[in-house]
């Protein structure tokens, strides 16, 4: 981003939102980042929606193991153990 | 060995994990089984991406804990003990992955480099415009939808099918990062990716289930 950038877009939020939840943008682009969104409340609604979209992808459950797996790695670490 | 020898070669992993690691060292079933449930999801999801098939994934991760079993004496604790297995996973994913290359098919390798916006282009004000950039319609509001609409069975199948549609290692990326809840670093180091690399293949995932979502719930 070229340093005389006073602002940035909303094409250029979308981008960069990653980054900015991630907390990984530099100084200068977070400040830019944080002042479009006192003024655009898109942008604001667009941050949201990434916030939900990761909270709804953590309601995905991992499977439980099934009991034979179970018993079969637990069967390995016994072996293991004797070895 | 010596006690210093001990506390030395666990000095990257908590505390915590050092008191798993001594008592899975020791045998202690409980403390193994604990493991498995923390960690067999994941790794079979992981593993997924790699591997054609289900039970084929299956196999990879019985593997892994083989592997990770044979390890345990030797873990000298320079990565957190969910790096390190995830570590293992991965090379015998691969390994496996690559003896299967014929039947995965090269669009899933592909498309991790293809560059694609975020959001249509089509949703911004464009070039000539004086707000050039700028929305041509706001997104929606989502925190004014009802509870139940986002937490629907309808609205996580969506999710789970974007996330089945995405490149291989973006899938890797999202899977770890936000249904297993790993840090950036622990993806990075499960997956060999630079700390960028990762944040882009992440925003991508992130992006694609993202307009999945607004297609639903916005429809």
């Amino acid at each position: 981003m070229p340093e005389s950038a006073e602002h940035i877009t909303c094409q250029e939020v979308v981008e960069l939102v990653t980054g900015y939840l991630e907390a990984a943008l530099p100084a200068d682009e977070m400040a830019l980042f944080e002042q479009h969104l006192n003024f655009c409340e898109g942008c604001v609604w667009y941050v949201d929606q990434m916030r939900t979209t990761i909270a709804t992808v953590g309601r995905i459950s991992e499977e439980d193991v099934p009991v034979e797996t179970r018993e079969r790695l637990l069967m390995a670490f016994r072996g293991w153990k004797q070895s | 060995m010596s006690r210093a020898g001990i506390d030395n070669r666990t000095a990257a992993v908590s505390s915590k994990e050092a008191d798993l690691l001594a008592r899975l060292r020791d045998g202690d079933e409980k403390a193994f089984e604990s493991l498995v449930d923390r960690f067999h999801g994941t790794m079979l999801a992981v593993a997924r991406t790699y591997v054609k098939t289900r039970p084929v994934a299956e196999d990879v991760v019985q593997d892994a804990w083989l592997g990770v079993l044979n390890g345990l004496d030797g873990f000298e604790g320079r990565s957190s003990l969910k790096t390190w297995i995830l570590r293992i996973l991965v090379n015998t994913a691969m390994t496996r992955g690559v003896r299967e290359a014929r039947s995965v098919p090269f669009s899933s390798f592909a498309a991790d480099e293809e560059e694609g916006p975020a959001v249509d282009p089509e949703r911004f004000r464009g070039r000539g415009d004086a707000f050039s950039g700028h929305w041509n319609g706001y997104p929606n509001d989502w925190s004014s939808l009802p509870e139940e609409t986002l937490l629907g069975r309808e609205t996580l199948a969506v999710v789970k099918r974007a996330i089945d549609e995405l490149p291989a290692m973006q899938q890797r990326v999202i899977t770890l990062r936000d249904i297993e809840g790993s840090s950036a670093e622990e993806a990075c180091g499960a997956l060999d990716l630079s700390s960028g690399n990762q944040r882009v293949l992440l925003h991508r995932a992130r992006s694609h289930v993202r307009a999945a979502l607004e297609r639903h719930l916005d429809a």
